[in-house]
């Protein structure tokens, strides 16, 4: 990173090789795991995660300490299932960690197992990520073979199963609940909730979902303490954040910052600023936000900022957009996103973003009519906090905003029959 | 949850994906309603209610919330109502008028998809109707547990579609039909016929096996249009099997008898009836009213029965001798007969010798819920064949044929040795063990142990109702409720009629008519040859009584042996009382008129007295007095009863070119004949180990073996199945082309295989 800055979850790039056990090893690996076992109690790893503030990655920020605390003591097994399914257009943060890292993930999982009491753990992996897959098993190989997976870990008297599960390619499949039917070999359909997967999850049991990035931090908390995490970022957003740049920026990538670093420094700073053309659009938290404008670049990277700004950090995939970016051939490609990745199980969902979708490729051809935006928001009114999981309404935040900070362009396109700005023509073809 | 609370109150919420027998599932998102104190709408159907909550079911923001998904639902429907069978019934129209849009804004082009495709014999689906509520694809996968609809692609392409795109063959396919809140599952049977607002529904209950459930029977213009399950709140669900939902067409069958026939002539039904009256005086006034006999059966009401006594009664005299048509041999006396209420409550669930899922369908998807909301509990199926299935785990214990009692017996005395009732019972065994002797013992303990066991048990043996005597007396004042899985239909109200029930009447009867004492025998409803068990017992009495009469649907096997033939009202042409397998009796309604010279049994019965010169009119009755809500009294439990023991069952032998014969009850190949589930009729009525198969057999599925037992030959289709146990020739009861009982039960030669057919 710039400036001198140390790597953390992004190690790998200083320390070639560390996929390599031996190579982890040597840089400090799996120590963590020694000392949680020899001097945590699993409470006192669950406080110590509580008391980093460490907040859910995959996107909602949820504190993960406080998701632990959930377990109900009943007596059940529980599960911890990794998330790694990671599909929000914009975001890439998991692919690399698990590519390039696979056992910090792994020794952040046996920590949380041990924490949580958990015997059974899984990786559900997004189906794509075959060279991720195929690190991750011979990673977890490498694992039980050096004694830091199976019975008896360590000689610490725990025992922990990890399990490799690979999606068959549905965006779906990364919220938790559909995840879990997916995982029992089901449908990727999202559950009712509550319940919610720490009461009845896996086959029932408690479980607990995070994502892969969340359990990556917990090493390192291990090893330098709450005090130090909290050291990084705001009281309510402490910690590093590694934010996925993408679009017209020089160098896209992902970039490891602490929380509340502005928005600014990341994509001039480290992304080396909008090239080609001007800044227009930042969608800063994955497709599934409302953007920013230009004039919201000073906004901090935290949770609290971006949802005073108007929009979310969620999974921190941050789309650069420059202006000869036309938000109604965006607004019709993220759209259509959703309407491919609908499970179909709700009707707002189902029906709506197809809906949506075609009446954005109409405006994007130029057969747009002068109702079509006022349609387009009743859509999205009729959508919005009517479906059963968040997939309706994450359809909604780009194209909204856009609507809201863009109408001319839109108008636009239904008065001169087509774009304006006469480029980024999108492919109406349905594949 | 809140959608149950305002039904409960007589507010509409709409539902599409809910169902109270399903649980939630919040897909549909018809049930949005406003919560004070909640941000967002809710829906309906997940949201429990809770002690202070306010709950709007209309208001501004819930209108526009349902305008906005009966939009989405309308997008991409095809709305052709005017040729949808649905139409006029349909959850889509009807929340539609009531809360949709008054226009639409869709200016797109829908999506096509498969319409009026077959997912079986007898329903089709239309792909583009359907609203992805999953009823039919979470009935048929949780509540029946045969998966055998899925959801196929996603988003906006998803479907509704057979699972590997093989047919539907769940016996409980037909619900999808009634579970269908638009006109995406159809009946092809009734594709076409009417629309609903042509149509009258008539309550009734279903004649085709001994469960009674209850169903609304739609009619138009004289005929049956229709079958529908009928739910009864907080009783029944309404679920039928397709045995009863698309067996209504018998009633129209070309083999119905439809004039009186005398001496196998077709005869005016006056000079039917003036002859049987001839018959019936000359016999009355020679030998008196004890050499007339009546048997009855078939789909006849418990009034019909209440009129057939008090006719033998009143213008026959008394001492008449009257009998219930019977299946099986056994006989469940009234006061150990359980209610559903005791399957509910049960806390260990044994079948005797039953399947339900052959016999009694529905039966099997109450004791699959039962096993579904309480999995651990102990289940035991005891048969000459494993009795526990996919959708209804069992632990198994198989006997041999004949060895049923013994093992029962044997069990009870050795959970309760020192009893005096399990003793008697046991003491004819001698040394004698069952095959699995730990088995066994096990199961003794559960019958004996378990505070509020239920019996399901198929009357095979008659033997077992000694032990479930014993069992009873063993097990004091805790109740051992016991459900029939054997008919007849409507036998419990026959015997409320006052027609003595249970086979020993019947062979009594019989062996009176057989011996000549009597001389006049009338059969009403009753195909005896078919049915009864002792096949040779009914063709000597009907060979030797002077004159036998038949009333009935069609004509009975053995039909030359009967003088006349008086064609009978259907059910569903007759309104009256039914009695249920939990012995509740329930109203049937008249629906249309018997066809041709069919008449029901009172106006039979009218004619015949005006034909004997004797005023006589059928005396109104009130079957339901005397019972409670419907459901028949049970008498207490006897005091010590003296019971017999039973013997040992004789060791097993089969030589090599023999088979032995079980008879089955199968709900699909017995009764009624129907032309619209001639495709569900079982392929081959026999079944026999594949093993078996294979040393007799030659083909992979099946063919037509010739038995021979002294000296008489038949010929049966038979075919391989893994769960009969090898020698075992299973046939079902009531089929004329393998008349089990005429083959007679137990061991018969092969004489030889036949052609073999199918590949």
């Amino acid at each position: 990173m710039a400036d001198g800055q140390r790597y953390y979850l992004l190690r790998h790039r200083e320390v070639p090789d560390i996929d390599q056990i031996a190579v982890y090893e040597a840089h400090e690996g799996y120590s963590a795991l020694r000392r949680a076992l020899k001097e945590f109690t699993p409470q006192a790893v669950v406080d110590l995660v509580k008391a980093s503030g460490l907040r859910g990655r995959g996107g909602a920020g949820f504190p993960t300490g406080m998701k632990w605390g959930f377990l109900p003591n009943d007596g059940r097994p529980r599960y911890l299932v990794v998330n790694s399914d990671e599909a929000e257009p914009g975001t890439f943060k998991d692919r690399e960690l698990i590519e390039h890292n696979p056992h910090q993930l792994i020794e952040g999982m046996v920590i949380s197992a041990y924490a949580i009491g958990s015997h059974e753990a899984y990786i559900y992996c997004r189906g794509e990520f075959l060279h991720g897959a195929e690190q991750l098993r011979r990673a977890i190989r490498e694992a039980y073979a050096r004694g830091y997976l199976g019975e008896n870990i360590l000689d610490s008297g725990y025992s922990l199963d990890i399990h490799l599960y690979r999606g068959a390619g549905a965006y779906i499949c990364g919220e938790e609940s559909a995840l879990l039917e997916s995982l029992e070999g089901k449908r990727g359909q999202p559950r009712l909730k509550p319940p919610f997967p720490a009461v009845a999850g896996l086959y029932g049991q408690p479980t607990i979902v995070n994502n892969v990035e969340t359990i990556a931090n917990v090493p390192m908390l291990i090893l330098h303490g709450a005090e130090w995490y909290r050291s990084m970022g705001t009281e309510k957003s402490p910690g590093l954040k590694i934010m996925s740049v993408s679009g017209h920026v020089r160098r896209p990538g992902n970039y490891e910052v602490p929380l509340a670093t502005p928005l600014r420094t990341l994509i001039e700073t480290y992304a080396g600023g909008v090239e080609p053309g001007q800044l227009k659009a930042i969608i800063p938290g994955g497709s599934s936000v409302p953007l920013l404008t230009p004039d919201q670049i000073d906004t901090p990277l935290d949770y609290e900022s971006m949802m005073a700004a108007g929009t979310m950090l969620g999974s921190g995939g941050c789309i650069v957009m420059n202006d000869r970016t036309c938000m109604v051939a965006a607004a019709a490609r993220l759209v259509k996103f959703y309407r491919v990745e609908s499970c179909g199980k709700c009707t707002p969902c189902r029906e709506g973003t197809y809906w949506m979708a075609n009446v954005l490729e109409r405006l994007e051809a130029g057969a747009g009519t002068d109702r079509d935006l006022e349609l387009l928001l009743d859509l999205a009114d009729n959508i919005g906090g009517k479906c059963l999981c968040p997939l309706g309404d994450a359809s909604l935040g780009f194209m909204v905003s856009a609507i809201r900070h863009f109408r001319d362009e839109f108008e636009a396109h239904v008065r001169e029959h087509g774009c304006p700005l006469g480029a980024n023509r999108y492919d109406t073809v349905n594949h | 949850m809140i959608v149950d609370a305002a039904a409960k109150i007589g507010i509409e919420v709409p539902i599409y994906c809910y169902h109270p027998a399903l649980g939630p599932l919040g897909a549909c998102r018809m049930c949005l309603v406003q919560v004070e104190k909640m941000p967002k709408l809710v829906t309906g159907c997940t949201t429990p209610v809770a002690e202070g909550m306010v709950v709007h079911t209309r208001g501004p923001a819930v209108d526009k919330g349902r305008q906005g998904i009966l939009e989405f639902l309308l997008i991409n429907h095809p709305l052709d109502c005017p040729v949808c069978d649905k139409g006029g019934e349909c959850f889509l129209q009807d929340y539609t008028f009531r809360y949709g849009p008054p226009a639409g804004r869709f200016s797109e082009s829908k999506l096509e998809r498969a319409k009026d495709a077959p997912i079986s014999d007898f329903i089709l689906i239309d792909q583009e109707r359907c609203v992805l509520c999953q009823r039919c694809v979470r009935f048929l996968g949780e509540y029946a547990g045969e998966p055998q609809l899925m959801l196929k692609g996603r988003g906006v392409e998803t479907v509704v579609a057979p699972a590997d795109d093989r047919p539907v063959t769940s016996p409980f396919s037909g619900n999808v039909i009634d579970l269908c809140p638009v006109g995406a599952l159809t009946s092809a049977a009734y594709r076409f016929k009417a629309r609903p607002w042509n149509q009258v529904r008539y309550p009734s209950v279903c004649p085709h096996c001994p469960v009674g459930c209850p169903v609304t029977v739609t009619a138009r213009e004289e005929h049956v249009m229709r079958v529908e399950g009928r739910p009864i709140p907080d009783r029944d669900w309404g679920w039928l099997c397709d045995r009863g939902r698309f067996g209504y067409d018998f009633a129209v069958h070309p083999s119905r008898l439809l004039t009186a026939r005398l001496e196998g002539r077709p005869v005016p039904e006056a000079a039917a009836l003036r002859q049987v009256a001839r018959w019936l005086g000359e016999v009355r006034d020679r030998y008196g009213a004890g050499a007339v006999g009546f048997v009855v059966g078939g789909q006849h009401t418990v009034e019909d029965a209440y009129h057939l006594r008090r006719f033998a009664e009143t213008l026959v005299g008394p001492g008449v001798q009257l009998a219930i048509s019977q299946r099986v041999r056994g006989y469940l006396p009234p006061w150990l007969h359980g209610t559903y209420d005791d399957l509910e409550a049960a806390d260990a669930v044994i079948l005797i010798g039953a399947d339900p899922y052959r016999a009694v369908p529905v039966l099997h998807l109450k004791l699959r819920q039962h096993w579904r909301r309480k999995p651990a509990l102990p289940r035991w199926g005891v048969g000459v064949r494993p009795l526990g299935r996919e959708t209804l785990p069992l632990r198994d214990l198989v006997v041999r044929p004949q060895a049923m009692a013994a093992t029962l017996a044997w069990a009870l005395q050795r959970a309760a040795k020192d009893h005096p009732a399990a003793r008697a019972v046991a003491a004819g065994l001698g040394a004698w063990e069952p095959e699995d002797p730990a088995a066994a013992e096990a199961l003794g303990h559960v019958l004996v142990a378990s505070e509020r066991p239920l019996l399901v048990w198929d009357g095979h043996d008659p033997e077992v109702e000694t032990v479930l005597r014993a069992l009873a007396s063993v097990r004091g004042d805790r109740p051992t409720p016991v459900l029939p899985g054997f008919g007849p239909e409507n036998a419990r109200g026959f015997e409320w009629a006052g027609f003595p029930g249970g086979y020993e009447a019947l062979r009594r009867l019989l062996e009176q008519a057989a011996s000549g004492a009597i001389r006049f025998l009338a059969v009403w409803g009753a195909d005896l040859m078919r049915e009864v068990p002792d096949a040779g017992l009914v063709e000597a009495a009907l060979a030797r009584v002077e004159y036998a009469v038949f009333e009935g649907l069609f004509p009975p096997q053995g039909g030359e042996r009967f003088g006349v033939w008086l064609p009978g009202a259907a059910w569903a042409e007759e309104a009256g009382t039914w009695s249920t397998l939990e012995g509740r009796l329930s109203p049937v309604a008249e629906a249309v008129a018997p066809p041709g010279d069919a008449r029901p049994v009172r106006s039979i019965l009218a004619g015949l007295a005006r034909a004997l010169k004797r005023p006589w009119t059928p005396e109104a009755w009130d079957p339901m007095v005397g019972t409670e809500a419907g459901l028949l009294p049970r008498p207490q439990r006897p005091e010590a009863e003296d019971l017999p023991s039973i013997a040992a069952p004789p060791p097993w032998r089969l030589a090599g070119d023999q088979l032995y014969v079980v008879a089955e009850a199968d709900v699909f190949a017995q009764g009624a004949p129907s032309e619209i589930l001639a495709p569900r009729r079982p392929a081959f009525w026999g079944r026999v180990h594949p093993e078996t198969w294979a040393a007799f057999g030659s083909g992979p599925s099946g063919g037509r073996l010739t038995l021979e037992r002294e000296g008489r030959r038949w010929t049966v289709s038979v075919g391989p199945d893994p769960t009969v146990p090898r020698g075992l020739l299973f046939l079902p009861i009531g089929v004329a082309e393998a008349p089990v009982y005429q083959i007679g039960e137990g061991p018969v030669t092969v004489a030889q295989p036949l052609e073999v057919r199918g590949g």
